[in-house]
């Protein structure tokens, strides 16, 4: 594994807009960066990332039984007693679904650790699956790849299989939060590939889903029967029309057991099971004290790094302000992420219904990984 | 091969954007009343204000705003203005404001018009109804003077004549469902994000 400076492709930008890539630059900076790349050997990505996700993911679903059984375990997670029954059934009914990202911190030797998994509401998928992958063809065809070059990256061909696979109800509708450009550049993506495998796909905005006698409705008085939502379980429980969620005849992907895998009390739970499995962080629920050097702690639900609190090994204090205070936290210990040219790398590595389906990678100038953190394009070279 | 063998966009790479104007529709001319006595008194047949009036009242329960309750439903329409509506939900009846008046696409005089008057209604009857269909009106709470349509178009001010672009009084049904249950959370942690000075892109992970 390693970094190699790359020449960007002139007028990328024009042509990323052109193909729906609303977000490449944030705020002024660049999110999707392709003055480098990292380059992978093949046994490095089939043996250290796609067999370690699929053995990660398996014992992950494996915990979900474990932990229905258990209330203490639901309490340490923070499920709503309200909502558990709904939970419970929504798993042993098979409820699909659809994929989850987990972060992986890695350097190329060594086992690959798992930092947490992102199984609700997983996003940079996109870029992952298709930009990236039209960055690499780019660059072949320009010569400014070796020929080939390959790149661990079937998340598009994936995700078509899964849609044209599952027995979706149909139209089948997409939501995501009316203001957020990012979010709706991810559920536009996956709609695609949706319509392309012959779902009849549908976009709604959160905000307009209507609710009417325990069912959700579309904006032309239908019935939603199926529906993606780019927008964390544990907000929607909070909110008005939680209550539905028990009675509405809805599909849902992700499907609301997925609640358990997404949240951070997962961890200390993975350890408990399986502790000092190679691919795991020591994790524990938080007891509130102050931080020993070399750990970390993080709130059971929080995305893009937020809430985030660390203490290096030689004592430096971290921490990352956010909007997600209000949860109980967990610790693990730290693994900090590796630098590359002083930037600090993390694989997020993708699984599809059940398989690891490819990888991309955020960069930042500190070790936690923000919503800003830069995209990188990868490749498999040996 | 590690990666997929095609990524193809059928949706996403937009096409040029296509302008659908409303402009260019011909206003038409209606007739608004407050009741059938009204509009008898404004020189049209009795028996025509009659049907036409019952007509809108029919129409009345099938398109009225429908709110939760009564409180919900007087905070629009004003004290006393509101009625139970045929429906019901979970914990009891929707409500839905009075009928006002109506406005009748197409009214004969009464007796026989002269001249070139009569021969536009002929043509009109002659193309079948008219494209402004015969519908119940509403008043506001605050604007008790503006003839309001189901969907909130004002049309009138006072009985009589007015004139209406077809394709803004089209009559729908009734929408029975709430919306705006979801995505309260996005905007409390924006706003708790905004505070620290940290922006919130996006609510995946």
């Amino acid at each position: 594994m390693k970094r190699v400076n790359s020449t960007p492709r002139p007028g990328w930008q024009a042509y990323a807009e052109s193909l729906g890539f609303k977000f490449h630059t944030i705020d002024g900076e660049p999110y999707w960066d392709e003055s480098a790349y990292y380059q992978f050997s093949l046994r490095q990505i089939e043996q250290d990332l796609e067999d370690v996700t699929e053995e990660l993911h398996a014992m992950a679903l494996d915990l979900v039984p474990d932990i229905l059984a258990d209330e203490q375990k639901l309490d340490q997670l923070a499920i709503p007693a309200d909502y558990r029954d709904a939970l419970a059934e929504s798993w042993q009914r098979g409820d699909p679904h659809l994929y989850g990202r987990m972060d992986l911190v890695y350097d190329g030797s060594g086992p690959a650790k798992l930092l947490e998994l992102n199984y609700d509401t997983p996003t940079s998928l996109y870029e992952t699956g298709f930009f990236q992958w039209v960055w690499l063809e780019d660059q072949l065809m320009r010569g400014e790849l070796p020929a080939g070059a390959d790149q661990f990256n079937s998340l598009q061909d994936k995700l078509e299989q899964a849609f044209a696979n599952l027995t979706l109800p149909q139209p089948f509708h997409f939501t995501s939060v009316r203001e957020s450009i990012e979010d709706k550049g991810t559920v536009d993506y996956l709609l695609d590939i949706a319509t392309q495998s012959g779902v009849d796909s549908r976009y709604i905005a959160l905000e307009d889903i209507g609710s009417l006698d325990g069912q959700y409705y579309d904006l032309q008085g239908e019935p939603i029967t199926g529906l993606f939502k780019l927008y964390p379980w544990e907000f929607m429980l909070e909110e008005a029309f939680a209550e539905q969620v028990k009675t509405s005849q809805t599909l849902w992907l992700e499907p609301l057991w997925k609640l358990l895998l997404s949240n951070k009390g997962i961890l200390p739970l993975l350890w408990q099971k399986h502790p000092g499995h190679p691919n795991l962080l020591e994790s524990h629920f938080d007891s509130g004290k102050a931080l020993d050097k070399g750990w970390l702690r993080k709130p059971l639900f929080s995305r893009e790094g937020a809430n985030i609190e660390l203490v290096t090994a030689d004592g430096k204090r971290l921490s990352e302000p956010g909007p997600y205070q209000d949860a109980p936290f967990i610790r693990q210990r730290l693994q900090p992420l590796p630098s590359f040219d002083g930037n600090y790398t993390l694989i997020g590595s993708w699984v599809v219904g059940d398989s690891a389906a490819g990888i991309g990678i955020r960069e930042d100038n500190s070790l936690i990984t923000k919503d800003s953190s830069r995209f990188l394009p990868h490749i498999i070279l040996d | 091969m590690k990666r997929s063998k095609k990524a193809a966009l059928v949706l996403m790479a937009p096409a040029a954007t296509l302008l659908l104007a409303g402009c260019g529709e011909q206003q038409q001319e209606v007739h608004v009343f407050h009741n059938a006595e009204e509009c008898a008194a404004f020189y049209h047949p009795p028996a025509e204000c009659q049907a036409e009036f019952e007509r809108a009242s029919v129409l009345h329960t099938q398109v009225a705003p429908r709110y939760q309750d009564q409180f919900e439903c007087e905070a629009d329409f004003g004290a006393g203005q509101c009625e139970t509506a045929p429906e019901r939900h979970q914990s009891g009846s929707f409500f839905m404001p009075m009928m006002m008046g109506y406005m009748a696409g197409q009214m004969m005089n009464r007796g026989n018009l002269a001249g070139g008057q009569a021969q536009q209604l002929q043509q009109s009857t002659a193309n079948n109804r008219s494209a402004v269909p015969t519908q119940p009106l509403y008043k506001s709470r605050d604007d008790r003077s503006t003839f309001r349509t189901a969907g909130n178009q004002a049309v009138a001010s006072q009985p009589g004549v007015a004139r209406v672009r077809p394709s803004a009084v089209q009559p729908q049904r009734a929408q029975l469902v709430r919306r705006g249950g979801f995505g309260e959370q996005a905007a409390v942690r924006q706003q708790a994000a905004r505070q620290q000075a940290n922006r919130q892109r996006s609510y995946g992970s």
